[in-house]
């Protein structure tokens, strides 16, 4: 009987462990770093706000500091590897715009974008900004939201 | 003596049951039913009736819960019990971990920004510059595919 329990009270604490992280490269970036930087911006929505948009969870960081620039880049890159659906592009071998559709998690659509607006043609600016967003809405809903 | 406990059928004790009412029973028959009605797991309301009338009932409720009483059959039901317990506070737990808190805040350089429009405004901001780079992408592949048109011309 002990062992039973032994047995069901380590699975179960295993897959609390594995749920309580969605496993994202870009994670450790939302870690409060940018809360108190100079040229940062970083926005968390979540609860009934988000949910006006059929989300759970937004959450972003828009950067000047071109090295924390490039960090985000490539931390959304490896991400990027894993999407499901993704549109990307890239200028001057650098990534300039991405919308990554991630693989469902706890039946929770996940989204990344990303763009480096240092990269634009019309006014470029030395910004770089990064969204995760988290929610049932569909990738269409997503695409609406962003063309309010 | 004559063998007893040859009731091989509910039928056949309903009808000795039944004989017993009237009256036409033997004493050995009598006897029989008793034995019977103790220790048979045949329910009915003739059978339930005479166990109240002959002073069965509480003797065949023990003899019952007696075969329920399998000492493996209640350890099993005791993990069964023990799982569903534990499942459903860990579920629970796991559920509310789930819930995000209602938050709506935003860090610029270093200065937090609790308003909710403010916020609002500047997801807003973040949001229209995404779709700007969108619409240039789009852009970009309608410009292609109508330069592959006119080229196919």
């Amino acid at each position: 009987m002990k062992r039973i329990t032994l047995i069901i009270l380590t699975c179960l604490f295993a897959s609390m462990a594995a749920m309580a992280q969605n496993g994202l490269n870009i994670n450790r970036l939302f870690d409060g770093r940018y809360k108190k930087a100079a040229g940062a911006t970083e926005i968390i929505v979540t609860g009934s706000q988000a949910r006006e948009y059929g989300l759970t969870v937004y959450h972003s960081v828009t950067v000047t500091d071109k090295t924390q620039a490039e960090i985000i880049e490539n931390l959304v890159v490896k991400d990027g590897s894993q999407a499901v659906d993704k549109e990307v592009e890239y200028r001057n071998g650098q990534l300039y715009y991405g919308f990554y559709t991630m693989p469902r998690q706890k039946r929770t659509n996940r989204y990344i974008f990303f763009l480096n607006q240092n990269l634009a043609r019309k006014s470029p600016k030395n910004v770089v900004t990064l969204i995760y967003m988290e929610g049932e809405a569909s990738a269409a809903k997503i695409k609406k939201l962003i063309r309010k | 003596m004559k063998e007893l406990h040859h009731i091989s059928s509910q039928a056949v004790l309903e009808t000795l049951i039944e004989r017993y009412f009237n009256g036409d029973t033997t004493l050995e028959e009598e006897c029989e039913l008793r034995w019977a009605l103790s220790h048979c797991p045949w329910e009915s309301e003739t059978i339930d009736d005479a166990r109240v009338v002959m002073g069965y009932f509480a003797a065949h409720r023990h003899y019952k819960r007696h075969q329920a009483a399998n000492p493996l059959r209640r350890r099993m039901m005791g993990i069964a019990a023990s799982i569903a317990v534990i499942l459903t506070i860990g579920g629970y737990v796991l559920w509310h971990q789930s819930q995000p808190a209602d938050q709506c805040i935003a860090y610029v350089n270093g200065v937090t920004i609790n308003d909710d429009e403010e916020v609002m405004a500047l997801i807003e901001n973040d949001l229209s510059n995404m779709d700007n780079a969108a619409q240039g992408m789009a852009s970009q592949l309608s410009s292609l595919g109508e330069a592959l048109e006119t080229e196919n011309d």
